[in-house]
């Protein structure tokens, strides 16, 4: 296996054993719940990435995490059925609801389709706000189930409902979705989607349903949002007047900034952008204020000064100790 | 339920004053976007700006409203330039950058405002008392018309500066054909600057429309940025009349919706509506490729 095969597969071994290792080496709730969060925000920004690879870019990913979080609260409180099917039924939907939009959408290019998917995030939020008998609008949905006991395979029934389960279970769905997302890159789908991002009237010229493979894309993008969605709505247990607002531009806004700071360019790059912009919000906790100006001016000086992202470090520092001696 | 005639003109005449604050907010994010090909998504917070602005002179100088108001245009209209020189002209040919540029602006300013002023809401002086009564039975709060003949104004003015002065048809030609512009002497950089500065003025003014009549907050840009995109998305990119329609549709849907369907249905109506745009014309209303 050549150097960079070995990399790929230490450095995804060496995350999930410090992700495993985390909650255990520091034990406290503040921090797991931290952690989880991480997790999902990952999980976010990764699948928002796939969009991107078909050469868009969405404002409008956290409205089918909202679809997810109220589909799943909603299914177990008013229908009582188990997490283990509520979880897959809100990336469902999210996943058909992106599918349906997908068609229209899917017409227009670039600044339009960012403004497009902006709407229709605003459009649901406010659905949401404003649907009072249904989803609990302001007051929002309170006391929901968590996870509950499932049945896991191998380890027999397994109760989530502490916080500590509860992010093993998220970082398991998490790692699962982001391996599926990684070789859907990797698949023939996948080289795909590159051609439509590099030519997509060249990739319509020698025989692909261009419009087809971005409404896939953007369905299996939302799948997987619906699914982060899902998690953050049993990890808060609540979906308050806070939710209403989280599922508003700003997170949009964040999602769309871990993403370029850990750069685009690779896989790798959202889950890190994520990770490493979560902690900065977590460390600046005391100046609360403060912290979306951070971020902002984080963002800005990563796309003037380093525009391929954190990911590209290593490799500059590799080409600056390699540069020939003068 | 029963709707009565009062509430539906109250509904109608509130779309009418949104939608001409919706028109303000597209008119600015289209001449950005046709010179500089740059989606200006923290323009909802330049509005936000304005008005707070214009909200700190009144209560820290005593000033008069209409005084305060254009001084927070002024300044928005430097702001804009600065804008331009530094943040959006090095991400010229790089538009994703530059929409995230945006949006790190954007939480930058949202942010520095709360720090400022807090999250509380906050209300401007009225643009105008009273009512004022049309036909005997019907009732119209006399600020919205103001509000309404302010943006139509500066929505005139506008169309005149770009379709009979000097530098409005540079403006236009530079939209047009920025190649054939600069050979005929008409610098980019300084078109750029032009339609930031236009821009960010036509924002604070709606801002400071929108703080007099309903509540001002950190984030109240938002709404009005996301109604202004889809006004360009609606009516076409660089078309005025465009603007004005799309505008006017978004507002009276926005204003008598709630009042006939109820607000759950009224927050989908925009969506389905530019959806329906999109499904019978792709590139807009008055859109050309």
């Amino acid at each position: 296996m050549n150097r960079e095969g070995m990399v790929k597969i230490f450095g995804c071994i060496g995350a999930i054993v410090l992700a495993i290792a985390a909650p255990l080496a520091l034990s406290s709730i503040y921090w797991t719940s931290v952690f989880t969060s991480i997790a999902i925000n990952s999980l976010m920004a990764a699948s928002l990435r796939t969009i991107f690879i078909i050469g868009e870019f969405s404002l409008g990913h956290v409205g089918f995490m909202c679809i997810g979080a109220y589909t799943s609260a909603l299914l177990t409180m008013k229908a009582g059925l188990p997490f283990g099917l509520t979880l897959p039924a809100a990336g469902l939907l999210a996943g058909l609801v992106a599918f349906a939009l997908g068609y229209p959408f899917m017409r227009v290019k670039g600044i339009y389709f960012v403004i497009l998917t902006l709407v229709t995030s605003e459009s649901f939020r406010l659905l949401i706000y404003n649907w009072k008998n249904f989803t609990g609008g302001y007051d929002g949905l309170i006391g929901f189930p968590g996870a509950g006991v499932l049945s896991i395979p191998g380890l027999g029934q397994v109760d989530f409902n502490g916080f500590t389960e509860y992010y093993y279970l998220t970082l398991a769905v998490v790692c699962v979705s982001l391996f599926i997302l990684y070789r859907l890159e990797k698949s023939r789908l996948g080289f795909t989607w590159l051609a439509i991002q590099e030519a997509d009237k060249m990739a319509g010229a020698v025989g692909v349903n261009v419009l087809r493979y971005k409404v896939i894309a953007f369905s299996i993008a939302s799948f997987f949002a619906g699914l982060g969605g899902g998690l953050l709505a049993h990890f808060e247990r609540a979906l308050g007047p806070q939710a209403t607002a989280f599922f508003g531009v700003m997170t949009t806004i964040y999602l769309l900034i871990y993403m370029v700071v850990g750069g685009k360019s690779k896989f790798v790059g959202p889950i890190m952008g994520a990770v490493v912009l979560s902690l900065i919000s977590e460390f600046t906790r005391p100046v609360e204020e403060y912290q979306p100006m951070i971020i902002g001016a984080i963002a800005i000086a990563m796309v003037m000064l380093i525009p391929e992202g954190l990911v590209s470090i290593p490799e500059k520092i590799g080409k600056w100790l390699s540069r020939p001696l003068e | 339920m029963d709707i009565t005639v009062q509430e539906f003109w109250q509904g109608l005449i509130n779309g009418l004053a949104l939608g001409w604050i919706y028109v303000l907010m597209a008119l600015g994010l289209t001449l950005i976007f046709g010179i500089m090909h740059i989606m200006q998504f923290a323009h909802g917070e330049i509005y936000m700006l304005g008005a707070y602005i214009t909200y700190y002179l009144i209560s820290s100088y005593k000033g008069p409203l209409y005084m305060a108001a254009g001084l927070s245009m002024l300044a928005m209209t430097v702001l804009g330039v600065i804008l331009e020189r530094f943040l959006f002209r090095p991400f010229k040919e790089n538009w994703t950058a530059a929409v995230v540029a945006a949006v790190g602006l954007s939480l930058i300013l949202q942010s520095g405002v709360i720090v400022m002023f807090g999250l509380h809401h906050r209300n401007l002086p009225m643009l105008a008392e009273g009512p004022f009564n049309i036909m005997g039975s019907i009732i119209v709060p006399k600020d919205r018309i103001v509000a309404v003949a302010v943006a139509v104004f500066l929505s005139l003015v506008l169309y005149l500066f770009l379709k009979a002065t000097k530098y409005g048809q540079a403006m236009v030609a530079s939209a047009q054909n920025p190649d054939g512009a600069i050979l005929q002497g008409i610098g980019p950089d300084k078109m750029a600057a032009l339609s930031m500065g236009i821009g960010c003025a036509l924002a604070a003014a709606g801002g400071v429309l929108a703080g007099s009549m309903f509540q001002m907050g950190p984030f109240m840009g938002i709404l009005p940025l996301v109604k202004g995109l889809l006004i360009i998305v609606i009516g076409g990119l660089g078309s005025l009349p465009g603007a004005f329609i799309a505008g006017m549709s978004l507002g009276l849907i926005d204003g008598v919706f709630p009042i006939l369907f109820g607000h759950a249905w009224a927050s989908l109506s925009p969506l389905f509506f530019v959806i329906f745009i999109l499904v019978i014309k792709p590139q807009g209303l008055f859109g050309h490729e």
